[in-house]
């Protein structure tokens, strides 16, 4: 009952923080994607960027988000930014690491096929390989999504106004209605995220094998 | 026409490819056979330059292949692997466009062309044109491989193993379909093989290589056969070597005469020994008669097979 009382209570600003939410993650998660995958190419093509991408990318996921935000806010100032930025590098490992596995996984033969019939290498990328990690590439975008959701609560702390400021100011007032009135949106959202993403997969299996059952 | 002039191909200390001078005629099949790791394939993948020669030269009707840009040169030859290749995500249609796409080819162009193409190596393309490799049988998927190969009508094609991973009955099938398009395409193509008997019933020439690379003789398949220019040569061609050798005489080169009466058995001038000697086997008496049209114009048995062919 004090749940409900208290959205009825706060819904502007609830609708606010939740919007907010989703634009954090969403410019999070654009960036992540195109830095993710330029790097993805880069790494899977040398073997020393692989070493490096991949290194850094899983020391930076260990990172506690407490500490990762504070020190972007110190730089950066107060504010969505440095949430945006820290949840892109959080999200960098799943999509770079998939990426790398997509691209190094297409078959030889089809390469070799490609490089004989005179496709340059940035056409072998563009009409061969690309098309053929894009499962796994979004695979690895969906978990990092669903992951950085969560995580984006944490921006609070240093000023974002997103699902975290009624979880912090419940936890501090000691109020669970107002907790769970960050927590049960931020779960919601990033079960949707789930399975829009899912969705999205599903319909490019499909595409990859049409017709395959006809 | 395919000139190699002095071409040295070395991996590290190991050399695949050894000072090879091979010319290889337009319009002709050539066939590269020998065993695993006699450089054949390096020398194939050689003409294209997805393997640079150490040393030496490679031209194409006198140009100089390193000389070109190798995107450009490859567009211009066609390719064709043992494993295919197909790319999985676009349709028979769209694999087939690959090469005209990369030339720029405009739309209506290169639909006829698919078209054309699938007609060609039997896959009416009403049916075929839409599905994906995933759907295909491992000889479909090698016949839109060629098709592929010759989007764009280039002059050249190379073939590394392409019948090696399809079964037995098929592969004979398309073999010859491979010779029936060879009649209408008139391409100069490349062929590697392992297999002498595939290299035989395929080439107007065969090019038998030994290890590391060295080219042990060059000469059509009954040359080749007729006179096997060294032991290894020998060796490799193998246990049925007299039955292969009959295959390839033909019975007008056979000095004929009539003796005796008539046998029932008859085989016709325009066969071969070896069908001769088959015939032979079947008949009663073991002699059979040779006919051109319905006239008798000789007589063999198993003897006069065996002197015709020693004469040779």
């Amino acid at each position: 009952m004090d749940l409900i009382h208290y959205v009825q209570q706060n819904w502007s600003d609830l609708e606010a923080q939740l919007l907010d939410q989703l634009l954090i993650v969403a410019v999070a998660m654009v960036a992540a994607g195109i830095v993710g995958v330029a790097l993805g190419v880069m790494a899977a093509r040398y073997d020393r960027v692989r070493g490096l991408t991949l290194g850094v990318a899983s020391v930076a996921i260990t990172l506690p988000s407490f500490a990762l935000f504070t020190a972007l806010a110190y730089y950066l100032g107060l504010g969505d930014l440095p949430v945006e930025i820290g949840l892109a590098i959080y999200a960098l490992l799943p999509i770079v690491r998939n990426t790398v596995v997509g691209l190094r996984g297409v078959d030889p033969a089809v390469l070799d096929a490609a490089l004989g019939m005179g496709m340059s290498a940035a056409q072998r990328l563009r009409r061969v390989q690309l098309p053929l990690a894009l499962p796994l590439i979004l695979a690895g975008f969906r978990q990092a999504t669903v992951m950085v959701v969560a995580i984006a609560t944490v921006g609070a702390t240093v000023g974002a106004n997103d699902l975290g400021q009624p979880i912090l100011s419940g936890i501090r007032d000691s109020n669970s209605a107002e907790v769970f009135a960050g927590v049960i949106p931020a779960t919601l959202l990033a079960l949707f995220a789930d399975r829009i993403l899912g969705f999205a997969q599903t319909a490019l299996a499909r595409g990859a094998s049409a017709g395959a059952a006809a | 026409m395919i000139t190699f002039e002095k071409v040295t191909r070395r991996f590290g200390e190991r050399v695949a490819v050894s000072a090879l001078d091979l010319q290889i005629p337009a319009g002709e099949i050539v066939m590269l056979v020998g065993p695993s790791g006699c450089g054949k394939t390096t020398t194939l993948r050689m003409i294209n330059r997805l393997v640079e020669p150490s040393e030496g030269r490679i031209l194409i009707d006198d140009v100089d292949t390193a000389s070109l840009q190798p995107e450009h040169l490859r567009r211009g030859i066609g390719y064709v692997i043992q494993q295919v290749g197909l790319f999985p995500h676009l349709t028979v249609a769209e694999n087939v466009a690959t090469v005209p796409r990369l030339l720029g080819w405009d739309g209506k162009r290169i639909e006829a062309r698919v078209t054309e193409l699938l007609d060609l190596v039997g896959l009416p393309p009403a049916e075929y044109a839409r599905r994906h490799p995933s759907e295909l049988s491992g000889g479909q998927r090698q016949r839109v491989g060629v098709a592929r190969a010759l989007g764009a009508d280039p002059p050249i094609l190379l073939m590394d193993e392409p019948f090696g991973a399809i079964d037995p009955v098929v592969r004979l099938r398309l073999q010859h379909e491979l010779l029936r398009l060879q009649s209408v395409v008139r391409k100069t193509i490349v062929f590697v093989t392992h297999d002498i008997d595939e290299a035989v019933r395929l080439g107007d020439r065969v090019a038998l290589f030994a290890d590391g690379g060295h080219l042990m003789q060059y000469d059509t398949p009954a040359e080749l056969l007729l006179h096997p220019r060294t032991g290894f040569v020998e060796e490799f061609l193998g246990d049925n070597l007299l039955l292969r050798r009959l295959a390839l005489l033909p019975l007008r080169d056979v000095h004929l005469s009539r003796n005796g009466t008539r046998p029932n058995e008859e085989v016709a001038i325009t066969a071969s020994l070896r069908d001769a000697l088959d015939a032979t086997l079947r008949s009663k008496d073991g002699r059979v008669a040779v006919v051109d049209e319905a006239d008798w114009v000789g007589t063999l048995d198993a003897d006069a097979i065996r002197e015709a062919a020693a004469a040779k």
